[in-house]
């Protein structure tokens, strides 16, 4: 599958843990941009289109789950895979964010760079795959 | 002894007694009388004789002075006539018996009896016993006249003896012995007429005496005679009243009432200083019983009177924040199982209070309700979002690192195209996670080990200026991150000083890291440094969030966190301000907190040297 014309947003005050994730993903193919906060990464997400974002949930100024919102209102990104990563003990609500906010998969730290660019290929087939059966 | 006198009642036994003491009391008087009278009869038997005795000698004595001797036979003959003169004879000096009353005795010589002698005045004689066993009393009397002793006069007088006496008496004794004889039995016949009512009243007492005391009291009433007989039918009517109107029964249940009461009151008691709140309602769901705990609960103006009949749901929840809470809590629960729930009401103090309420139905023979059991779980739910707290931070603080460590070193193990340089800096970036991990465990364990006083500050003579460079060294990069302008206002003769340095640089690194955290950017943080001779002070004054008035008191307290959000979005384990007020508390210090909501936050610290 050709990914290179894929563009992903990684977004995580965590800066080394972007790092690593974007390190994985341009090993990947992808052509990546990272953001260190919600706010950075919408105003990123507006500027240019993605095609995947992978974002973190707890982040100062504008959380994971309030990017995910402002990404979803947004027609260029109603469709668009969002992977949210989470450190804190939400595991049980994950179900309930996935459904509410279209959330594709989510990942809790500490995870595996190499399952996220798996899942972001998958994700990414799955997509393009929708509009034909349309 | 009581059997035995069972047979006789009490009354008829007064009667024999009353009948046996008149008995020997009467024997007593006969016996007196009897004696008494054989005395009296003896001596005037005796002064009669010697009446006799003293006429016929004087008459004798004149008649020896006219005529001589010749006429003693007629003399004494006439007074056998006329005074009934016995047994009565002349005796010369001779001893021949010259005249006698008895005939054919007159020229014999007399006979000298020997016995008892007896003398009265001039009046020998003796007193012997007959030949039938009779005593005779035998007086004798010198005759004289004109000094002239010519003989002596004789009589003799049979004694009364005891059978003579008797037979004197037995003429009167009907009337003496059969009147107070008849007065006796008079007396007894009476006495058993008035205590005939008491003899019914002992026989009927002594009966009830041998029942069980479980055997119903029948006392039976008597023939209205006397005073005795109308106060016993009194009472024994005032006793059947008692039984036929059920007062007994009105009475044992009095009785049972009241140990209940006794009872009830014992765990009413129990209730009433139950430190839950426990409320009975009533079918309608209105007040029937609340304890202590209820009244403080519901408003400390309510007194257990005015809660009484007060509709105790609504009561309940009417001051909860939440609508939707207040219909959905027991108006779907049916009436008759049992509801166990967590609701948020207003406190008096105006605070959220959190209380666990539980429902049953109490159903018994007089009345459907509910008994309500209320508990203060506060205190508990904020322990419990302390502890929440706690743990999301910590997990947060474990993961982020654990994440890069993992992320990292499974980059490094998968990725074949890395060039060393980057595996170098991929390293160097586990290296530093591992280190944030082991300084967050680390502070953990050192703030625990400071509560529980395992540990303690190790005090070194240290140059301040050298304490300062450190902490600003830490500091100056988050200050520049955020474009915060930090103003340091060191004294300017430093001190040497004796804390335990490691300690202190961690202390004035976390107030000021707290400071840059929650100042936003471009804002400003002081620190202000006095030392002098014996203490060290210092003041960490931000412009950030600040800190609520309910807030400040718990910022101290391990792991709370601020439920501000601007606080929530930052990382923080909770554990920072805690080590610091152990750490001065442990040099001797302490450290303060002033706060305005919005303006900023000041920390002072004092800490001897």
């Amino acid at each position: 599958m050709d990914t290179k014309a894929k563009r992903a947003l990684i977004v995580d005050d965590n800066v080394a843990l972007a790092r690593v994730t974007q390190f994985a993903l341009d090993k990947a193919g992808f052509e990546t941009e990272t953001a260190f906060n919600g706010r950075l990464a919408l105003k990123a997400a507006l500027e240019t289109q993605f095609d995947i974002v992978i974002t973190d949930q707890q982040m100062p100024e504008m959380t994971g789950i309030e990017l995910c919102q402002a990404l979803r209102s947004r027609p260029e990104y109603s469709d668009c895979p969002i992977i949210l990563l989470t450190a804190k003990g939400l595991e049980l609500e994950l179900p309930r964010l996935r459904k509410e906010l279209g959330i594709d998969a989510t990942f809790a730290k500490p995870f595996s760079p190499s399952a996220i660019v798996k899942t972001c290929e998958e994700l990414l087939v799955a997509t393009a795959q929708e509009p034909e059966c349309v | 002894m009581f059997r035995s006198s069972s047979n006789l009642g009490f009354p008829r036994k007064i009667v024999a007694y009353y009948l046996l003491f008149c008995l020997i009391a009467v024997s007593w008087l006969a016996m007196g009388m009897l004696m008494t009278a054989h005395k009296v009869l003896d001596s005037r038997a005796t002064s009669a004789c010697l009446a006799r005795l003293g006429k016929t000698a004087a008459a004798l004595e004149l008649e020896y002075l006219r005529n001589g001797p010749n006429d003693f036979q007629k003399i004494l003959q006439s007074s056998q006539w006329t005074n009934g003169l016995q047994n009565c004879s002349v005796v010369s000096l001779e001893g021949t018996v010259l005249a006698s009353t008895d005939v054919n005795v007159v020229g014999q010589s007399a006979i000298d009896h020997k016995g008892q002698q007896l003398r009265w005045g001039n009046v020998s004689g003796i007193q012997y016993q007959e030949d039938q066993g009779q005593t005779i009393s035998e007086y004798r009397v010198p005759l004289i006249a004109h000094e002239d002793h010519f003989g002596s006069l004789r009589i003799s007088v049979q004694q009364l003896n005891s059978w003579s006496t008797l037979a004197e008496i037995a003429r009167v004794a009907p009337a003496v012995i059969l009147v107070p004889l008849g007065l006796i039995v008079a007396g007894g016949v009476l006495l058993a007429r008035l205590t005939s009512p008491l003899a019914q009243v002992d026989s009927q007492l002594r009966h009830i005496a041998l029942q069980r005391p479980t055997v119903d009291l029948i006392l039976q009433p008597l023939p209205a005679k006397d005073a005795i007989s109308i106060g016993w039918n009194r009472l024994v009517n005032a006793l059947n009243q008692d039984h036929s109107s059920g007062t007994a029964d009105a009475l044992s249940s009095r009785l049972a009432e009241a140990v209940a009461a006794r009872e009830q009151n014992g765990m009413q008691d129990i209730l009433h200083n139950f430190p839950d709140g426990i409320a009975v309602t009533d079918g309608e769901g209105r007040i029937t019983f609340a304890n202590r705990a209820i009244e403080a609960l519901l408003g400390s103006e309510t007194t257990d009177e005015e809660l009484a009949g007060i509709e105790f749901e609504g009561q309940l929840i009417n001051k909860s924040s939440s609508e939707a809470l207040r219909d959905s809590v027991f108006e779907g629960a049916a009436v008759l199982c049992p509801v166990v729930t967590e609701i948020e009401r207003l406190g008096d103090g105006g605070g959220q209070r959190t209380l666990r309420v539980a429902r049953l139905p109490m159903e018994n023979e007089n009345q459907s309700g509910h008994v309500w059991s209320v508990r203060d779980i506060t205190q508990q739910k904020l322990t419990e979002k302390v502890r929440d707290q706690f743990i999301d931070a910590a997990t947060h603080e474990l993961r982020t690192p654990l994440s890069n460590i993992k992320a990292y070193a499974e980059t490094l193990v998968t990725c074949e195209e890395i060039e060393v340089e980057q595996q170098k800096k991929f390293c160097n970036i586990i290296n530093s996670e591992v280190t944030r991990l082991a300084r967050f465990v680390d502070d953990l364990l050192c703030i625990s080990s400071m509560e529980t006083g395992s540990i303690g500050i190790q005090r070194q003579r240290t140059i301040s200026s050298r304490l300062f460079e450190e902490v600003l060294a830490k500091v100056q990069p988050l200050m520049k991150q955020k474009s915060i302008d930090f103003d340091v206002q060191l004294p300017e003769k430093m001190e040497d000083i004796q804390v335990d340095k490691d300690k202190i640089v961690a202390v004035l690194v976390n107030l000021l890291g707290n400071a840059a955290k929650y100042t936003p950017a471009k804002g400003r943080v002081s620190l202000r440094v006095n030392i002098d001779e014996e203490q060290l002070q210092f003041a960490v004054v931000d412009t950030g969030v600040g800190i609520s008035a309910e807030e400040i008191t718990k910022v101290f307290d391990k792991f709370f966190r601020s439920d501000d959000p601007r606080v929530q979005e930052e990382v923080g384990t909770g554990l920072g301000l805690s080590l610091a007020r152990e750490v001065i508390r442990m040099h001797g210090g302490e450290i303060t907190v002033e706060s305005q909501i919005d303006q900023g936050t000041t920390f002072m610290a004092t800490i001897p040297i």
